[in-house]
């Protein structure tokens, strides 16, 4: 991943916050990650960096903000991100999904989060 | 015996009659035909999965055994994901195994188009009590419930409002919420535990990784299968068909399957149709215990008939779960952390709009757009699934909708049923496909005639739901086997 990618993950799912959830880069998203972009088919990967290349570049103008994302502190570009699910565009709304998505896969699946949130496979 | 394509193996190439499709349609077709003694062969594009592997991962399980790995969507006003297994046994593997025979509202509907001597109710009542001795059906236990499960119970039994426990092919469950990764208790019967063994025993020759291309028509005869193989380099197959060939493919794959190999027909590909549904989240003070329980092990279906939607329990594991959850940053991960304390409910919808499947360059082209009284009915369900969580005692809901609040508080549910028309507004997934090679007594109306061959060539049939002339209301599992066993006698006794 390349660092303004890294950038926009870091903004969805900070490190710190409730119940010892921890970062995204934190539970192992990044290996994970690698491991997604190899084996996913080519418009899924399209879809994701796409959807990471937005967040980056479009998201502050939301906020009315100039872009890029990492020009923002660390409560604008939740606020950024998060407006993201809220535009009026359709297409907006759907890259923010998809990269809730892909980013939950991988972060939701890890051993650390599942014990955080009570999770037990049956 | 079996073949696996993806090591390239040779497989027999002649065989009385070649199935495609390993799904609830075909395994049921080829059981049905393998217990005459002829020989079969079955043709599945995807690899079999050991249960001894299945993991309890979302995307693990999509790269494995989903169509596209879970990327396939439908385009119209809203993308909408096509859920499909494409692995040994098809959608069974992954579904919830849930049962239920055609209602006989939808059966009076079917006779009244004509199918009634096609389809009788009779035969197809025959053919789901055999299936059901064989899979041992039973309700949900109530052990089996985990919390989830019982919130509906709860909130149904208050409301005084028609639910029960689900009817399922898993007698045995544990509960572990794992319907959607493959079940690894192996209570669940699907088909790649049950029916493809068994005709596998009576001689069926199962190829995996072999992906029907082409069926190959001489003379107005399907005399063959052609492919190619998952194996490096794909090389091509052919499997040659002495008596018929059965598609059994889904309503997605086997139009495009059909057209392929020159059917030609104003109806193949068009009349799809199918189950839209959307998740509604309740938010209660206790555990909720999400993660523990039958995935899909109870059902409303009080509105089935005048709303056209049931109601269904579903659990998930958690990155399913917090993809839908609202915010991000910070806001996302408190959501995550009261995920534990949520439940969801999804509203299935018995949708009139009608699609089609034409074969795109990335794969299946599907177009499908729901219209204003299928809206009307899905804002209807939200509601009254609201009102379900509610009354089962949720502190809020969140429904997920563009245009509506955030979060739903008691009182308010009437905002769900007066949401935005616009599907997409909505999250939704597609599952339960029909109708894309519906079946009608002569070639200006359907694909396949009362005999479930397609019109002009007398020994290539249509097995699966794609021959359904319209979708159903509840889940078609069942249905699916019913009739594919009824094509299956019928074929045999006319070849």
């Amino acid at each position: 991943m390349i660092a303004r990618e890294r950038l926009v993950l870091d903004a969805l799912l900070p490190p710190g916050g409730p119940e010892g959830l921890p970062g995204v880069f934190e539970a192992g998203f990044e290996a994970w990650e690698q491991g997604f972009a190899a084996d996913a088919p080519p418009t899924m990967r399209v879809g994701w960096r796409a959807a990471l290349f937005v967040a980056y570049w479009i998201s502050p103008v939301l906020i009315a903000r100039l872009p890029p994302l990492g020009r923002l502190n660390a409560d604008e570009r939740e606020r950024a991100l998060e407006a993201m699910g809220k535009s009026r565009f359709y297409l907006m709304r759907q890259c923010f999904l998809l990269l809730k998505a892909v980013t939950s896969f991988g972060y939701g699946s890890t051993t650390t989060v599942r014990r955080v949130v009570g999770y037990h496979a049956g | 015996m079996r073949v696996d394509g993806a090591k390239g193996e040779k497989f027999d190439e002649v065989f009385d009659y070649v199935v495609v499709g390993s799904g609830a349609a075909g395994a049921t077709a080829a059981r049905a035909l393998a217990s005459t003694g002829r020989s079969v062969c079955v043709l599945e594009e995807g690899a079999a999965i050991d249960p001894k592997t299945f993991g309890d991962d979302a995307w693990g399980a999509f790269k494995t055994m989903f169509r596209d790995m879970n990327g396939q969507v439908a385009r119209g006003r809203a993308f909408i994901p096509v859920i499909q297994g494409r692995t040994l046994g098809g959608s069974t593997v992954i579904n919830s195994a849930i049962v239920w025979r055609i209602p006989d509202d939808v059966l009076a509907e079917w006779e009244a188009l004509g199918l009634g001597d096609a389809l009788p109710a009779k035969e197809l009542h025959k053919n789901w009590d055999a299936i059901e001795k064989d899979l041992d059906v039973a309700p949900t236990p109530p052990e089996a419930w985990g919390g989830f499960n019982k919130l509906m119970h709860d909130g149904a039994a208050k409301l005084g409002v028609l639910a029960e426990p689900t009817r399922r092919y898993a007698s045995g469950c544990r509960g572990t919420s794992r319907c959607l990764t493959g079940c690894p208790s192996g209570a669940k019967r699907s088909m790649l535990t049950t029916y493809l063994p068994q005709a596998e025993a009576q001689g069926a020759v199962i190829v995996t990784g072999a992906e029907a291309r082409k069926i190959v028509v001489k003379h107005g005869r399907a005399v063959a299968v052609e492919g190619r193989l998952a194996a490096p380099g794909f090389p091509a197959f052919t499997a040659k068909a002495r008596l018929a060939v059965v598609v059994a493919a889904s309503a997605i794959q086997t139009p495009q399957l059909l057209a392929r190999s020159g059917v030609r027909s104003a109806h193949l590909g068009e009349h799809f149709m199918g189950h839209p549904g959307t998740p509604i989240s309740g938010l209660f003070d206790e555990n909720a215990n999400l993660w523990h329980g039958a995935t899909q092990g109870y059902d409303a279906t009080h509105h089935r008939r005048d709303g056209r939607f049931k109601i269904e329990t579903i659990g998930l594991p958690p990155e399913v779960v917090f993809a839908r959850l609202p915010g991000a940053g910070r806001r996302w991960k408190e959501k995550m952390a009261l995920a534990k304390r949520s439940t969801v409910f999804a509203v299935q919808t018995r949708a009139w709009a009608e699609g089609s499947v034409r074969e795109g360059p990335f794969g299946a082209d599907i177009k499908y757009d729901l219209g204003r009284r299928d809206m009307m009915q899905i804002r209807r369900g939200l509601r009254f699934a609201a009102e379900m969580l509610f009354a089962a005692g949720a502190r809020e809901v969140w429904p997920g909708v563009y245009g509506l609040p955030e979060k739903i508080l008691p009182g308010e549910e009437a905002l769900l049923e007066h949401g935005p028309d616009n599907p997409g507004s909505y999250s939704w997934i597609l599952s339960h496909l029909f109708g894309t090679a519906r079946m009608a007594a002569h070639a200006s109306a359907g694909v396949v005639g009362h005999d479930f061959a397609v019109h002009g060539v007398p020994n290539l049939v249509v097995a699966d739901s794609a021959v359904f002339p319209s979708n159903l209301g509840v889940n078609p599992q069942h249905a699916i086997m019913a009739v594919a066993r009824l094509c299956a006698e019928r074929l045999a006794e006319r070849t």
